[in-house]
């Protein structure tokens, strides 16, 4: 029997925070317990569809009564549960961290009053993408998602944030549009816009072929992998420090987590050259986000190369193709998430306290923010993959899984990357314990900034500690159970 | 700030070398005849969902089958499309104020026709909604509509009272959003699920559905015309 009572907690994950937009935007003032009251219930709802899929197997949850085809579905497996618990925990802290971020003595008011709305529904179309078993709907989640990013990156005012925030939006939409061609392509052949379905009726045609690289591409544009992150960095590193936290470690996942499930379920037929390439663009996105983050003169765009570097690790495990891979590319975006928020989140602290984030003038921040540095360096140890953080955990996994598919080389690539991270986790930690020329005006960080930093960096290092739950959890509903080898 | 950057980015591409040029018009070519060859290998006969639409028709509330899929079978659809909706304009709003108003005359023309205009439009925005229970129209079209009459009063030079443009407008602006989340979860403890409506009510909660949705529409779009936030009396 279940101790949690049989609500419908899959619907309350997406309607809690739709209203908790609109009660954000009604009432501004109130903005900052109302956001983090609709936190909490989030968390708190994702918990309880936790239990419900963990006690009684994937969750399958007709929409109106119709369902698929007519209606719209929703589903719940392993491998979304843990995608919205990526989000639930990275979410609640992004909205701790807010707090002390918008509301400091010399911030604009109007900003949290805007933040608070766009944050909320960023999180609902999240939550909405995860459970969504429809194509179409997923489309709709993604619009959503685009324009809650790019009205976040914009907030931070500024030149290098407009034009970073309208290099997003033509980005962002123009996925969409190569997304929605392609569902319009399968419908038409298929008729049938829900995953399951067309998982039963697709077979490969020039119509199928022309779908799915409409769609692989937009979802690749997405989800930034090398050549087409182009837009990522300056998105990224120039929005305000929360939003920068949330883009790296949530939105590009979104649209991974689209992308693996088309081709888990939808085109399982896909050949074994796009496969590789796929790899082959995930391996020069480590080598090439690395070299880039080391070359880096501020902060935020190294951080945000780095994001490109990580992605690129997530699709190593398509060539690879078996479960343990699919695993550890799942463990990587998990850790990645998670020790990504606690490095923008030190970041935005240091660039308040110093009113810049010039790396060479970092100016014994050592000293001066403690808990900040450790929550970088912390968050650094998961990064580079060293035990016993769980990006270690992630990395181990892909080296089995390219050691069993009789593809070592793969293997050194996650070394060169795991390198290439030291390299500048190490530069930025040298240049935090010595003095810079010139003395910098220093304000105070409040201390809610320093300490949720703090946390998730933690988080970050206990992935390591305790893989074996959450690797547990993806066995639910078996989403990679379709192939055959490991 | 993007009138000074558009020459800016003109002259950057008119640097390039036309090769780089051709590139994309060749990969745009492909791409055109991969997709014609695609579209042309489609069965001429679409197999879609017309019929399970028309044969659930009956227990839908409606007996126009677009309303039907947008307001019933795929509710939900609609429910997110109208958060995009709200969000598109939270996130012009987030960017600044409206312009400030110049202070001129409409003209003879505008202020006549508009004031003949604004009033048979609101009219005809009210026709779309009712007729779209049973024949083409809805909250969209209705909501276009209503929104070319504030458009159009807005050219007149025609603002809302700041009396107005606080809390009121807003909630106006969430009511599409916010009548639809609130009889979709009502529905859960009357013994279903999100949005399944009971067939005897359906008809009369989609209308209602529908009309706070037009009216959200219609101001959300002319208020994305104003291009930022209205000005707001005192405290908002």
């Amino acid at each position: 029997m279940s101790y949690v009572p049989d609500i419908h907690w899959g619907v309350m994950v997406i309607v809690l925070p739709l209203a908790g937009a609109v009660c954000c935007f009604l009432w501004p003032r109130r903005a900052v317990p109302l956001g983090l009251v609709t936190a909490l219930g989030i968390v708190a709802c994702v918990a309880g569809l936790g239990w419900q899929v963990v006690e009684q197997g994937a969750q399958r949850y007709a929409v109106g009564g119709w369902g698929a085809p007519l209606g719209i579905d929703l589903y719940a497996d392993g491998l979304s549960l843990l995608m919205l618990m990526v989000a639930a925990v990275a979410g609640l802290g992004i909205s701790v961290y807010s707090c002390g971020y918008f509301h400091r003595p010399d911030a604009k008011r109007d900003k949290a009053k805007h933040f608070w709305p766009l944050w909320m529904f960023l999180w609902a179309a999240l939550n909405a993408l995860f459970l969504s078993a429809d194509i179409f709907n997923l489309y709709v989640t993604l619009e959503l998602l685009g324009l809650a990013a790019v009205a976040l990156v914009a907030l931070a005012g500024g030149a290098d944030a407009l034009t970073g925030a309208m290099r997003y939006l033509l980005v962002s939409l123009l996925g969409s549009l190569f997304y929605l061609l392609g569902v319009a392509l399968l419908y038409h052949g298929f008729g049938s816009v829900d995953i399951t379905l067309l998982a039963e009726r697709v077979e490969p045609s020039p119509v199928v072929w022309a779908a799915m690289g409409l769609m692989v591409t937009g979802l690749l544009l997405k989800t930034a992998l090398f050549p087409l992150h182009f837009w990522l960095p300056s998105a990224h590193a120039s929005a305000p420090a929360p939003v920068s936290a949330l883009l790296s470690a949530l939105v590009v996942k979104a649209s991974f987590y689209i992308l693996l499930r088309l081709w888990l379920e939808i085109f399982p037929f896909a050949n074994a050259a796009l496969a590789q390439l796929l790899g082959l663009l995930g391996a020069a996105a480590v080598l090439w986000g690395g070299f880039q983050a080391l070359f880096q003169a501020r902060l935020k765009m190294l951080i945000a190369y780095s994001t490109v570097a990580q992605l690129g690790y997530l699709f190593l495990a398509f060539p690879l193709a078996n479960v343990i891979g699919w695993t550890g590319a799942l463990y990587m975006l998990l850790s990645h998430a998670v020790a990504k928020t606690a490095m923008f989140m030190a970041a935005g602290n240091i660039l308040y306290f110093g009113g810049h984030d010039r790396i060479v003038d970092l100016d014994r921040v050592v000293q001066r923010l403690p808990l900040t540095i450790t929550a970088f360096a912390l968050a650094g140890v998961s990064i580079m993959g060293l035990p016993p953080s769980g990006g270690f955990i992630a990395k181990w996994l892909l080296l089995e899984a390219a050691i069993r598919a009789a593809q070592w080389w793969w293997g050194g690539i996650l070394i060169l990357g795991g390198l290439l991270s030291a390299a500048w986790v190490f530069k930025v930690v040298g240049y935090a314990f010595t003095q810079s020329e010139v003395p910098h005006e220093t304000r105070t960080v409040p201390a809610s900034m320093e300490w949720t930093a703090l946390v998730m960096a933690v988080v970050a290092i206990l992935l390591g500690l305790f893989a074996p739950w959450p690797l547990a959890l993806l066995e639910i509903g078996s989403p990679f159970g379709r192939e055959n080898a490991g | 700030m993007k009138k000074t950057r558009k020459p800016k980015s003109i002259t950057e591409n008119g640097k390039k070398p036309a090769q780089f040029r051709l590139l994309p018009a060749v990969l745009l070519s492909a791409l055109a005849v991969g997709l014609g060859y695609a579209v042309l290998s489609l069965p001429s006969q679409a197999s879609g969902l017309s019929e399970p639409v028309a044969a659930n028709l009956e227990s839908s509330g409606v007996s126009n089958p677009v309303t039907a899929v947008l307001l019933n079978f795929r509710g939900y659809d609609t429910l997110l499309e109208l958060g995009v909706l709200l969000l598109a304009l939270l996130g012009v709003w987030s960017l600044g104020a409206a312009p400030k108003r110049r202070e001129s005359s409409p003209g003879l023309v505008l202020e006549m026709l508009s004031r003949l205009l604004v009033p048979l439009l609101i009219l005809v925005a009210g026709y779309l909604l009712w007729i779209g229970v049973h024949a083409p129209g809805g909250a969209f079209q209705a909501g276009s509509v209503l929104a070319t009459a504030g458009v159009l009063s807005l050219l007149t030079g025609w603002r809302l009272d700041t009396r107005f443009s606080g809390l009121p407008l807003r909630i106006t602006l969430v009511a599409g959003l916010g009548v639809f989340v609130v009889v979709g979860i009502v529905l859960i403890p009357m013994g279903g699920r999100l949005l399944a409506y009971p067939p005897s009510f359906a008809g009369a909660l989609i209308l209602l559905i529908e009309a706070a949705a037009t009216l959200s529409i219609g101001i959300t779009l002319a208020a994305l015309f104003l291009g930022g936030r209205p000005e707001t009396g005192g405290h908002s």
